[in-house]
């Protein structure tokens, strides 16, 4: 064994050891580098395998390109698509793919490459999270080199806008059968960024692709990006990110609210706030039990929440108040159909609903007959939530009305709605097309609580097989309608996601889908 | 000696088992599953009920938990960890260079947390009652008093945004150095304490008083006959608080971004990825039981008293 002297000289020289080896990686001094946040270290960066948003933003932000993107207005433009065709009963859709895309690996991109992605999308030994997404797809076809026929089992009209997202952007077909289970670990796309490396836990590193063309007329940047280099750093705790901002660390990071504000002010940052974030937070109802099968119950909760102060809680202002049960963002919100049968804060209104269905009150609570309103509301743990809750909780008390609220974490909470052992409760969901409504509201609903109701399936089903855009917006307004008027859901608000980005990275730009345009993003000086 | 580390290692078996049991039950009382996780706000769970059932089927999920118990301990007697659902990947290659980094991580927040601990526990001995022993005291409060992830967030804020000697997003092995001592003087000040009352004691002994009127320098007295009796005092406590340390990794690997087992721990709970939780649970619960057998030969080793087969 070691003595005493002897250990202290070992352990004195490894650690010296340890601070001498310890040399920053460097780059040549010309080269142009971003370093940007990740949350977490993604699962792994196949589109085929994970849904979650990190492996989304690094997949869809710099490696994978999609047939459309979504303009400014939220409408389905050719990427790389040239062009779409559906057929007359609107069980066919056609696209001829433009020319002349290779993937990092110089593989050609062609029809055999998106077909091989559907089809392995739709092989169910991938166990794919995102084939429930299509999942009125049957079958794909390739007539010749750029063209791609794909056949579903009904209309399926939600297909073009979801085609946009990174979970449909293409992988190279060579690389990922030559690669297996490994793949993910290694991915080979067409856009503007190529994988590098990877160190696990730590960071991603990406290289420019020196030969990008940029099929997006809507980018600035129409060659390849001007930045050389990005690394993608992991950082999960916001205190520690905001730190990595004030050392130069880190370039852009995505921070909430709370994190922000501390830099908020500072003139060697701006703030980017993504205004067509496609959130919504709401509060949905039991609506088996009483009194929420009761609509004139819901109407009054509907006028009791001050969704501003909500906003002002639990996101520091950042967002948007919601009257209408879609998302500012998504494509098919119809500003008027919230305005006008939506329910502002109006606590008297409330009150006065309340009255009139015979709730009396008496010393702060209200009854009627032997039922108290005496209510639980339950959520996710999270800040946001806790502090939306307290607002919510207190609005209520205003009109008389008692709930108890409590938050368990995703995991536990989730499940939980299917078995519904509360009265309310606050959620939040994410989605870029209208049909997140169907899912939400087309009867039975996704906790299977629904009653049917004619006016809100009829207008669903009509908007999610409507091909043609202006007659599908047309059902989407309908529908929105119908699911205010049965006050289906007490909208709250929209929040902006927040990025703070140093002044020296220039070019920070989302597009309608939030995805950032890498292309033109430039280091200055 | 031999036969008493062979018996204490095979008292390990039992202990893991239970240790296996108790997670499996806790799993059962979770309404979730990594499966429900990865769809995680994205669909309703009735349109991608196929994939969910495809991957629940593939790791065995749908069958009772003392089905999957066995079917686990089974995979574990060959050697396999299983794979991490959320991952799609086996657990070890996972965990192999985490576990690496996180022994590291707490190796030299022990080693921090003694050069620390003992310095001050034993000047302040030495100086009882001086400035110095007041000083040292009152610093020895605040770390005991002072939660991990605010003195980690403190230190970052000091050495790295304000003196710029250390960078904030780890790169390169110099990264070890902040999450070590974020850790280290924390554990440094019950460490600090203990050596303090202990060498108090020790120079309050007969023999010390023997020595220094034999006229033995003051030196001499503290290094040469009371430490080594101190130490073993201390040494008890270390192998106690090897625990905290592991403990307080999962905190400080957050805060630090340093990729240890702790970090994967946090991550792996919340996405329900049992393969991944039980894994960590068990080479932390095994190294833990590994650490307490070195303590307690090193022991006995300093201190001939002590009896191993007793």
């Amino acid at each position: 064994m070691l003595n005493r002297r002897q250990f202290t000289l070992a352990s004195g020289t490894a650690l010296a050891g340890l601070i001498l080896t310890s040399s920053g990686r460097s780059f040549a001094q010309d080269e142009k580098v971003a370093r940007l946040r990740l949350p977490i270290d993604p699962e792994g960066l196949y589109n085929v395998q994970s849904i979650s948003l990190v492996v989304s933003d690094v997949l869809g932000n710099y490696l994978l390109e999609s047939l459309v993107y979504l303009d400014e207005k939220g409408q389905a433009q050719p990427w790389l698509a040239q062009s779409w065709e559906p057929s007359a009963d609107g069980k066919v859709i056609t696209f001829k793919l433009k020319n002349g895309k290779t993937f990092h690996d110089g593989t050609p991109f062609n029809a055999a490459a998106v077909k091989f992605h559907f089809d392995t999308v739709l092989n169910p030994n991938s166990a794919s999270p995102s084939k429930a997404m299509i999942s009125a797809l049957e079958h794909v076809e390739t007539p010749d080199d750029m063209t791609v026929v794909f056949s579903f089992s009904k209309p399926f009209a939600p297909f073009l806008n979801l085609l946009g997202l990174s979970y449909f952007g293409f992988n190279s077909p060579t690389a990922v059968k030559a690669a297996g289970s490994a793949y993910a670990r290694h991915p080979v796309g067409t856009g503007p960024f190529m994988f590098s490396n990877w160190v696990l836990g730590t960071s991603i590193e990406l290289v420019r692709y020196p030969d990008f063309k940029q099929y997006r007329p809507d980018a600035k940047n129409q060659g390849p990006a001007y930045l050389d280099r990005v690394i993608l750093t992991v950082l999960a705790e916001e205190g520690v990110v905001a730190s990595a901002l004030q050392t130069g660390e880190l370039q852009a990071a995505q921070l909430t609210a709370d994190a922000v504000q501390p830099l908020q002010g500072d003139s060697q940052y701006h703030i980017i706030n993504d205004q067509n974030a496609k959130n919504l937070m709401f509060i949905e109802f039991d609506y088996k039990k009483p009194p929420f099968d009761d609509k004139a119950f819901r109407q009054a909760i509907s006028y009791a929440i001050d969704r501003q102060a909500v906003l002002a809680a639990a996101f520091g202002g950042n967002g948007k108040i919601a009257l209408g049960p879609l998302s500012r963002g998504i494509p098919g919100y119809d500003d008027s159909v919230a305005q006008k049968y939506g329910t502002p804060f109006d606590a008297e209104k409330a009150k006065a609903l309340l009255d009139a269905a015979g709730w009396k009150e008496n010393g702060g609570l209200r009854a009627k007959g032997n039922m108290a309103a005496k209510f639980t509301v339950r959520s996710y743990a999270d800040s946001t939530t806790e502090r939306a809750l307290a607002v919510i909780q207190a609005n209520l008390a205003d009109i008389g009305i008692q709930v108890d609220v409590s938050t368990a974490d995703w995991g536990t909470f989730y499940p939980g709605l299917l078995t519904p052992a509360w009265d309310m409760d606050l959620n939040r969901w994410t989605w870029p097309d209208p049909n997140v409504m169907s899912q939400l509201f087309r009867s039975p609903g996704h906790r299977q609580l629904l009653p049917a109701n004619a006016a809100i399936d009829g207008a669903l089903d009509a908007s999610d097989t409507a091909l043609d855009p202006a007659k599908r917006m047309q059902f989407v307004s309908d529908a929105q309608k119908a699911i205010l008027e049965d006050r289906l859901i007490l909208p709250l608000l929209t929040d902006w996601p927040i990025t703070v980005v140093r002044n020296e990275l220039q070019g920070y730009r989302l597009d309608f889908l939030g995805r950032l345009y890498t292309s033109d993003l430039q280091i200055a000086g | 000696m031999m036969q008493y580390v062979v018996r204490r290692l095979l008292l390990l078996i039992p202990v893991i088992i239970t240790i296996l049991l108790i997670t499996f039950l806790m799993k059962a009382l979770i309404p979730t599953d990594a499966v429900t996780a990865m769809y995680r706000g994205q669909l309703s769970e009735k349109d991608a009920a196929q994939a969910i059932a495809t991957l629940r089927a593939k790791y065995h999920l749908d069958l009772p938990w003392y089905q999957q118990f066995f079917f686990y301990v089974g995979d574990l007697l060959h050697g396999n960890f299983g794979e991490s659902i959320r991952l799609r990947r086996p657990v070890i290659d996972e965990i192999g260079y985490r576990y690496v980094n996180t022994i590291l991580l707490t190796g030299l927040a022990l080693a921090i947390a003694l050069i620390f601990g003992l310095t001050t526990g034993i000047l302040a001995a030495a100086r009882r009652n001086t400035w110095l022993d007041v000083t040292a005291t009152t610093i020895g409060l605040f770390g005991i008093s002072m939660p991990a992830f605010f003195f980690g967030l403190l230190l970052i804020l000091v050495f790295s945004v304000w003196l710029r000697l250390l960078p904030v997003v780890p790169h390169g092995p110099i990264a070890i150095l902040l999450p070590a001592f974020a850790l280290g003087a924390i554990e440094a000040a019950p460490l600090s304490q203990v050596a303090r009352s202990s060498m108090i004691d020790v120079l309050r002994r007969d023999y010390i008083q023997a020595a220094r009127a034999r006229g033995q320098s003051e030196m001499a007295l503290i290094f040469r006959h009371a430490l080594p009796n101190a130490l073993i005092v201390v040494l008890t406590v270390v192998g106690l608080q090897i625990g905290n340390l592991l403990g307080g990794a999962f905190i400080v690997e957050t805060i630090f971004s340093w990729h240890g087992i702790g970090e994967l721990a946090v991550n792996a709970i919340q996405w329900r990825d049992f393969a991944l939780t039980q894994a960590i649970i068990l080479i932390s619960a095994a190294t833990y039981l590994v650490i307490n057998l070195v303590a307690d030969i090193v022991y006995a080793w300093l201190d001939p008293r002590v009896e191993l087969l007793s």
